[in-house]
């Protein structure tokens, strides 16, 4: 579904990703893995837009992502969350994941100006997923809540939710599990394993290794931008070079 | 004609580099954008009128007194009204430079109403001839003292130690900080030199402008436009491009028509802006 | 909702319409205009509010559609001899296609470079409605004919129940626009851009529709402006008036409907008052703006939704 080839980002001359493949089929939950400053953030930038790659391709379903902007690569069924917090502060837990429901909503501007019955049903109809989603969630009593003044990890789960909630079909999360507690990142792993049954491809980001290795279908190895090793996690886990590049860290 | 032109148009446009120079260096040493640079102008301008006509003092210690209240000022707006705010979002600065603005504004026509008055000029005398060319003694005041403060910045800038120090500064006041220098102190003084600057442009032009409560308005516009041409952020930006201003105003009154000389600012705004934001001298900086 | 809770709501607003109604018959004719012009005021604040509260962008263009709206309106009423329903009808589709026009550049240019752009655009249209005195009637101004209601003519009362129906409308349909997903991009863009866009806002649209939609409501509220004053010169769409509503609006509450009412009310009021002291006008609104700054960044209607909940506005409709 997702495929990337030798893709390299470059940044004032530094290559953050160097040609790096890899691809993710539907179902399936692949997590890259890495020291900070891998390049794993600049790997998700490029695939959703926010960064042009200097080489290589990245195609969803066949179809080039290229040279496409992060709305257009959004209707085409890819949702992301950011690393560092996309979450929408001055909006309440509810409106950030009604915000997510954006392309679910008929696009009618005169019609909703006008406040026509048919443009009030289709926003009733939005605020009723979202609840449900925030309930699924586990976060329904959060929905007054205004965003801003939430945890970091209840933010993650609102971010999380809100890139869930319109049912898109390739999912990247950017270290969703940070400053999630134990009983949370369960929950998480559950609803993301959800996802891969439902049919969904789930790329991550992730440092937890508990919750790496209890979901993960493939894992690829990040280092100084290039690809350390790529399979199946005990493989990964029992590599060498993975090893010594973690060496000192977590 | 053409020569008359451009000359007269770098006389003129000495003055907007010196508003420009002025809020340039507030730029940058508190990345606001000073809406009330006008109002620094205007003060000045009656900072020296008031003790002139009615305290009946010299001119030259008018003058001391005007730049040395509005060094004040700047010191006391700076410490008073921005420090507060630094930590509040960017949009409050300016927004507090607006207020300010409409603040000195108000003081000033509360005690003027109306009366628009006439400054004499610092240098009288004669016009004096170059060839075909005109130039007002207070003209040539006016480059001059343009010329002495683009080479003191520069100098102080470039080769002395403090100079270079108080640049390293605005740039990253956080390193600035944790190498010991005092950022604060030294944004206040840079808001008491900048609105020291402002005043001292008032002082030159308003023997030719008049001075009224609303006269700061048009400086601040030019001010922007000689920025934006030059570059905003970058001293020399600010010389070039008031000067190119002056000059630009000039030609389009000359040979279009009278009625362009008021709005070059704005359509050099407008057009730099949509076209080459980073400006004659500027790089391409994200500045939101 | 309990039952009953709806009931007062219900009670609430009739009570306040039958209010609003019959409101003209305890004031003098001259209250009646200070009212009109508080209502005027409410419209063009609204529409600022769009722009530099929902959307968060710095454009000080509000001075300028205003201008057009109202020059808009003017001139369909004097030189085409327009009903004055046709003309208010001019005065937003200009302000909306000004609005659009503005939108545009904002694209590419942001912060303080907004703000001064478009500053020297309100500037530009001024210096446009004295030199093009063809058709603007120049720098003295000119005086529209008199708004007519079936060949009588609008007193101030009329004017009123015209002011309070654009009004009405003017808030519904803004509302309607901004609990949607309509308005909920334009505030995701203000807090997250990025994270906006990651969801599928097409962001530069969803900016040019903010400040069409905002030069709309403003340029409808320059109309009525027109009808109400009965004369129009470049000279009322400048900075002072740029003031005006960003103090309306800064006051009552950057994002908040409800702020730019009260905003609108408090600060209209005040220029009658202040009329014989030059100056004071500005000394007092620049003091209140810096208060406001200070102590309540979120405006009184900020600082009321922070005491009773219910007030605060939702982005959505249930």
């Amino acid at each position: 579904m997702l495929q990337v080839e030798n893709m390299t980002v470059r940044f004032a001359g530094l290559s953050a990703v160097s040609d790096l493949s890899f691809q993710v089929s539907p179902g399936e939950i692949f997590t890259m893995m890495g020291p900070n400053g891998a390049g794993k953030t600049t790997a998700f930038n490029a695939i959703t837009g926010f960064v042009r790659p200097a080489s290589g391709t990245v195609s969803y379903k066949g179809v080039s992502l290229l040279g496409r902007s992060p709305d257009q690569i959004a209707g085409m069924g890819i949702r992301r969350t950011f690393q560092n917090n996309g979450i929408l502060r001055e909006m309440t837990v509810l409106e950030n994941v009604l915000t997510g429901l954006e392309l679910a909503i008929p696009h009618t501007f005169w019609r909703t100006v006008a406040g026509l019955p048919g443009a009030r049903r289709a926003e009733r109809r939005a605020v009723a997923q979202a609840r449900e989603m925030l309930a699924r969630m586990g976060i329904a009593d959060l929905a007054e809540r205004n965003a801003g003044d939430l945890s970091f990890g209840q933010q993650r789960l609102v971010e999380i939710s809100r890139a869930l909630v319109a049912g898109a079909e390739l999912i990247m999360l950017d270290e969703p599990a940070v400053g999630l507690s134990p009983s949370d990142r369960h929950h998480l792993a559950g609803v993301l394993r959800g996802l891969a049954e439902s049919g969904i491809a789930v790329v991550l980001v992730e440092h937890v290794q508990d919750l790496v290795m209890a979901v993960s279908d493939r894992i690829l190895v990040l280092n100084y931008g290039k690809c350390l090793a790529e399979g199946a996690p005990d493989a990964v886990r029992n590599n060498q070079a993975v090893l010594e590049a973690y060496l000192g860290h977590e | 004609m053409l020569a008359q032109l451009i000359v007269s148009g770098i006389a003129v446009g000495c003055v907007y580099a010196l508003i420009a120079l002025g809020m340039t260096i507030l730029f940058r040493s508190t990345t606001v954008v000073n809406f009330c640079h006008g109002e620094f102008f205007m003060l000045g301008a009656f900072a020296v009128l008031v003790p002139l006509q009615t305290l009946g003092w010299s001119y030259g210690w008018c003058l001391v007194f005007s730049l040395g209240l509005l060094f004040a000022v700047g010191m006391a707006v700076e410490r008073g009204l921005m420090r507060p705010l630094q930590s509040a979002p960017h949009i409050s600065l300016a927004m507090m430079t607006v207020a300010l603005s409409y603040l000195f504004k108000g003081i000033s026509r509360f005690f003027y109403g109306r009366e628009v008055v006439a400054l004499p000029p610092l240098m009288a005398g004669d016009p004096v001839f170059f060839g075909e060319v005109v130039l007002l003694p207070q003209d040539m005041l006016i480059m001059g003292l343009v010329l002495l403060v683009v080479v003191a910045f520069f100098v102080f800038f470039q080769k002395t130690e403090i100079g270079k120090v108080v640049e390293a500064a605005s740039q990253t006041p956080r390193g600035a900080f944790l190498s010991g220098i005092n950022v604060p102190l030294l944004r206040n003084l840079m808001w008491g030199v900048g609105a020291a600057m402002g005043a001292l442009a008032g002082i030159l032009i308003a023997p030719n402008t008049l001075v009224y409560p609303d006269m700061g308005g048009h400086m601040l516009v030019r001010g922007f436009a000689a920025m934006t041409l030059g570059g905003f952020g970058s001293l020399p930006g600010a010389v070039v491009g008031g000067i190119v201003l002056g000059v630009f105003e000039n030609l389009a009154g000359g040979y279009l028509s009278s009625a362009l000389v008021d709005i070059t600012a704005y359509l050099v705004i407008i057009i730099v802006l949509l076209i080459r934001p980073q400006g004659l001298l500027g790089w391409r900086r994200d500045r939101g | 909702m309990a039952d009953s809770c709806k009931y007062k709501r219900r009670l609430a607003w009739l009570l306040l319409f039958v209010a609003l109604a019959l409101l003209p018959l305890g004031v003098n004719n001259y209250v009646q205009f200070v009212i009109n012009t508080m209502l005027v005021y409410c419209l063009a604040a609204l529409g600022f509010n769009i722009v530099i509260g929902y959307l968060g962008q710095l454009a000080f263009a509000n001075a300028a559609f205003f201008g057009i709206g109202a020059y808009a309106a003017g001139l369909a009423m004097a030189r085409l001899d327009l009903a004055f329903p046709l003309a208010l009808a001019v005065s937003a589709i200009a302000g909306g296609l000004a609005g659009g026009l503005v939108g545009m550049p904002a694209l590419r240019v942001r912060g303080y470079y907004l703000a001064i752009v478009t500053l020297a655009f309100g500037e530009l249209m001024r210096w446009f409605y004295v030199h093009a005195d063809g058709i603007t009637y120049g720098a003295g101004g000119f005086s529209p004919p008199p708004p007519t209601w079936f060949g009588a003519p609008l007193n101030e009362t009329g004017k009123y129940y015209v002011f309070l129906a654009v009004l009405a409308l003017g808030v519904a349909a803004t509302q309607h626009l901004l609990k949607s997903r309509i308005g909920r991009a334009f505030v995701a863009i203000r807090n997250n851009e990025p994270a906006a866009a990651s969801l599928g806002i097409a962001v530069a649209r969803s900016k040019v529709v903010a400040f069409a939609w905002s030069g709309l409501i403003v340029g409808l509220a320059g109309g009525l402006y027109a009808l109400l004053n009965g004369r129009i010169s470049p000279d009322t769409f400048g900075l002072a008036q740029m003031l005006m509503h960003f103090a309306i609006v800064m006051i009552g509450g950057l994002g908040s409907l409800l702020g730019s009412i009260l905003g609108a009310v408090l600060l209209t009021g005040a220029p009658e008052l202040l009329r014989n002291f030059p100056g004071l006008e500005e000394i007092v609104f620049s003091l209140l703006l810096m208060v406001v700054l200070f102590f309540m960044p979120r405006g009184l209607g900020g600082l009321i939704a922070d005491r009773i909940p219910a007030v605060r506005e939702r982005l959505y409709r249930e």
